[in-house]
């Protein structure tokens, strides 16, 4: 029972360290720089 | 000058009249333009396939389109080059963004210039990115291409204040979302170690779950919380306690607390140190993209000056130079519709000037020669000679610049209220802190361990995260709300600043007046029908551009009247005009003098009020009527000066218009001190003056002759469709035009400064009650999590009530 537990808790950690490096990399590749211009860009045809 | 029917440009779809009509397209000559840049613009977009940009819902076309001023070179644009391989980068700042089809047009045109291989624009901060290959294409080529669409380009280099800015929030990104994810972890280990608290559970399974909360938390202290603990340090330093010394301190105490409770088996208080720091960082955030702007209120003043003069020499032949170049006593001419480049002297010829950059009137002003007029301004009606007075760098909207620039700089930046409270607070808890300790030794006989514990607990429990989210989410709520009332809130600290504002100015043309004359006023006389008259003076004026002739044809087709053709128009600078109707009758329009000096017999007393301007109208030799003009009130103008007045506070006007103008509007709308005549240096000074005598002045402007007073006041305020420089240096802007909207701004920054002091209050009584039972040990960890839960539940909804603040309520 602890066993599993303790696989569960450090799954759990693993899925949250995965989703902060996503995090990390998009603020790096600067996801978050303009957040006016991508909403208007489903407008443009091409 | 012969004058046609009004046409519209098929490339920046402005309306004009002038015959420099360039017909011809790719349609079959069907588009005009107004000048040749917009007809190689529309060719340009057309030929490469874009012509989808003229269908484009809400375009905004740039304004009229023109060659590259000549100031750039290669050698020049070299240096703003960055080298990325085998191509370069260059980061062009391009001026005339307006929507973002713009921003759609730009790219696609780069991206088709040869040699260009990555473009990236940014609506919000208007600059362009672009990578490219400098064998196949050089950046004054892509200037130029900027340039022919009819953008400004200006080569363009993050200065360091504003990489720092950009820096900054990165690194507070970071650290807040590296608390977000370690804190939501950390939660789940919590909520087992309560539910085992209550329910029993292993010892080995509690050491697990309180040591991978020892892994997860000290990340979120010592990297996310590092700000606080530099702040602490810093604070502790200057001895001027503040909220980073409060968080820090609730954050480590509650981190050393939990270590030592994790090797002696005690209860810990991992989640407090981790929640404070991760709330504390959400309100950080905010903060900073409420603050947000990117481009500086100066480069858009700079850019209203011209970059080009034409200097006249000795046999009157023309040559272009730059504006720099300019010296005094230098002869320049300055056609129609261009503007002045520097400070000069009117030596030949007369024509309308429009001042409004200098003054707020927006009426064109007659000059003749011997008058002085100042750079930035536009020559409305006819080419006139001057003679430079300053050099460019001295003249008028360089001073403005300066006055602005030095008025920011002098701007005090405001102590966060939280920040005050904590500064008596912290050493409260810590002499408090340091009591239970000392008491626990000397009285109690505990050991000095048992005693540091107990101090410690003090220390934790002072610090809840209420604490932190007091502030940023009254702030939050109020922005939102202020937003959808259409008010705009440029931080926290204008609504802290706001509420404390004690006298309100107001500029008067543009702001309190909507700047646009509107006939008040049609009389006959002399037994003319009202018709006659009407259709007479709509279709001799519907041919002049002047205000005042718009606004009588304006007033005319309200009544049905539709301008017909005349012949022989003739507009006189200054005077009126002179036009012949269809049936070959001649109509004078224009002021007394003028129809006085054609030889007309004037007898009326039109002029019964000075703040309207009269047009007297003539029809075959015979006076018929006239009109009386006069700028309208904005709505909302008397209902915030009676609004503000309930509020206690001193109301006054400061305007570069005449005194009489002035005071006629100030009766009208029930304001007694008002200032006349005054230049934007003049402005300045009265907003420093009455803060050197105590005051906290709200200063209301919508010019370029408001800004230096704007960026002075303790709080400025800007109307949407101010100038740019106005905009930039406002702390709040009303959306809608509606001025009663500053008072209810007042009133939200009053609301949300009193829900902040009742947030305060309430995470203060919870520690009054913490307190106590932390210094006799009483109080764990659970009780502890349920008191901070809803003490910052309780803060986050009476915040929300903000929501409902309404508008006249």
């Amino acid at each position: 029972m602890d066993e599993t537990l303790i696989l569960l808790i450090l799954l759990s950690f693993c899925l949250g360290a995965g989703c902060w490096l996503v995090f990390i990399w998009a603020v790096k590749k600067g996801e978050f720089e303009d957040v006016e211009r991508p909403k208007h860009r489903m407008m443009d045809d091409d | 000058m012969s004058l046609l029917p009004e046409q519209i440009c098929s490339h920046c779809g402005i309306s004009f009249r002038w015959k420099a009509v360039v017909a011809g397209g790719t349609d079959g000559g069907r588009e005009l333009f107004c000048c040749r840049g917009c007809q190689g613009a529309y060719l340009m977009i057309c030929e490469a396939g874009l012509d989808g940009f003229y269908q484009r819902e809400g375009r905004a076309a740039p304004t009229v389109a023109g060659s590259l001023p000549g100031s750039f070179s290669d050698a020049d644009l070299a240096r703003h080059l960055i080298p990325e391989g085998d191509l370069c980068r260059i980061d062009i700042l391009v001026g005339g963004i307006t929507c973002p089809s713009c921003v759609w047009l730009l790219e696609r045109m780069l991206l088709r210039t040869i040699g260009v291989e990555y473009v990236s624009l940014s609506y919000s901060g208007g600059v362009a990115s672009l990578r490219f290959d400098p064998a196949l294409v050089t950046p004054l080529e892509l200037f130029s291409v900027i340039a022919r669409l009819g953008y400004v380009p200006r080569p363009y280099s993050a200065d360091q204040s504003e990489k720092e800015a950009r820096r900054e929030r990165d690194d507070l990104l970071l650290r807040f979302g590296t608390a977000l994810f370690l804190t939501m972890q950390l939660m789940a280990y919590s909520y087992a170690l309560y539910a085992g608290y209550f329910q029993g559970i292993g010892a080995p399974m509690k050491q697990f779950l309180q040591y991978i909360s020892l892994l997860v938390t000290t990340p979120v202290v010592f990297y996310s919380g590092w700000p606080f603990i530099v702040g602490a340090w810093r604070s502790l330093k200057t001895a001027a306690p503040g909220m980073d010394l409060l968080i820090a301190m609730g954050a480590l105490s509650a981190w050393f607390y939990s270590v030592w409770a994790t090797f002696t088996g005690e209860e810990t208080y991992f989640e407090s140190a981790a929640t404070i720091v991760t709330f504390v960082l959400i309100g950080r955030l905010i903060e900073l993209s409420v603050r947000r702007r990117a481009i500086s209120g100066i480069s858009t003043l700079y850019a209203s000056a011209p970059q080009r003069a034409t200097l006249v020499g000795e046999g009157g032949a023309g040559s272009e130079v730059d504006v720099e170049d300019i010296r005094p006593g230098d002869l320049l001419l300055v056609r129609q519709g261009e503007r002045f480049p520097v400070d000069c002297l009117v030596i030949k010829g007369e024509t309308e000037v429009d001042q409004s950059l200098a003054t707020g009137e927006s009426r064109p002003v007659l000059l003749v020669s011997g008058e002085e007029v100042r750079s930035g301004c536009v020559n409305v009606a006819a080419p006139v000679t001057v003679q430079a007075l300053r050099p460019a760098g001295q003249s008028y909207l360089m001073r403005v610049a300066a006055l602005v620039q030095m008025a920011q700089a002098g701007k005090p930046r405001l102590q966060q209220l939280a920040d005050r409270v904590s500064g008596w607070f912290v050493p409260a808890v810590i002499l408090l802190a340091l009591l239970v300790g000392a008491g626990r030794v000397l009285l109690l006989g505990n050991s000095v361990g048992a005693a540091i514990m107990a101090a410690l607990s003090v220390v934790l429990i002072a610090c809840p995260c209420a604490m932190g989210l007091a502030v940023p989410a009254a702030v939050l709520a109020a922005c939102s709300r202020s937003a959808s009332l259409g008010i705009i809130l440029r931080g926290g600290d204008v609504i802290e600043r706001l509420a404390t504002v004690d006298t309100v100015l107001f500029d008067k043309t543009g702001t309190i007046t909507s700047g646009n004359p509107v006939v008040t006023r049609f009389e006959t006389c002399c037994g003319s029908s009202a018709s006659a008259v009407l259709q007479a003076a709509a279709s001799a004026e519907e041919q002049a551009s002047h205000p005042l002739a718009r606004a009588i044809v304006l007033y005319a087709a309200e009544q049905g009247y539709r301008p017909e053709t005349c012949r022989d128009f003739r507009s006189i600078p200054g005077r009126g005009i002179s036009a012949l109707l269809p049936d070959g009758v001649p109509v004078l329009c224009g002021s007394e003098a003028f129809l006085a000096e054609q030889g007309i017999a004037v007898d009326i007393d039109s002029c019964c009020d000075s703040s309207a301007t009269a047009v007297l109208i003539a029809v075959d030799g015979i006076l018929a009527g006239h009109f009386l003009l006069s700028d309208q009130l904005r709505e909302g103008a008397s209902a915030v000066v009676s609004a503000l007045a309930a509020e206690q506070l001193d109301v006054r006007i400061i305007s570069g218009d005449n005194q009489a103008t002035v005071e006629q509007v100030g009766r009208h709308i029930g304001i007694a001190a008002v200032h006349g005549g005054l230049t934007p240096d003049q402005k300045l000074a009265s907003v420093t003056g009455l803060q050197q005598q105590g005051r906290r002045v709200l200063m209301v402007g919508d010019g370029v002759n408001d800004a230096p007073a704007l960026a002075g006041a303790t709080v400025s305020c800007s109307l949407s469709g101010s100038s740019d420089i106005a905009l930039e240096n406002a702390d709040l802007i009303i959306t809608g035009g509606d001025l009663a909207r500053i008072a209810t701004a007042y009133r939200i920054s009053r609301a949300t400064m009193t829900i902040i002091k009742q947030n305060l209050g309430w995470a203060f009584v919870y520690n009054i009650i913490g307190i106590p039972l932390a210094s006799a040990g009483l109080l764990t960890p659970v009780y502890a999590a349920v008191a901070m839960t809803a003490s910052s539940l309780l803060v986050s909804l009476n915040s929300l009530r903000l929501m409902r603040f309404k508008h006249h309520g």
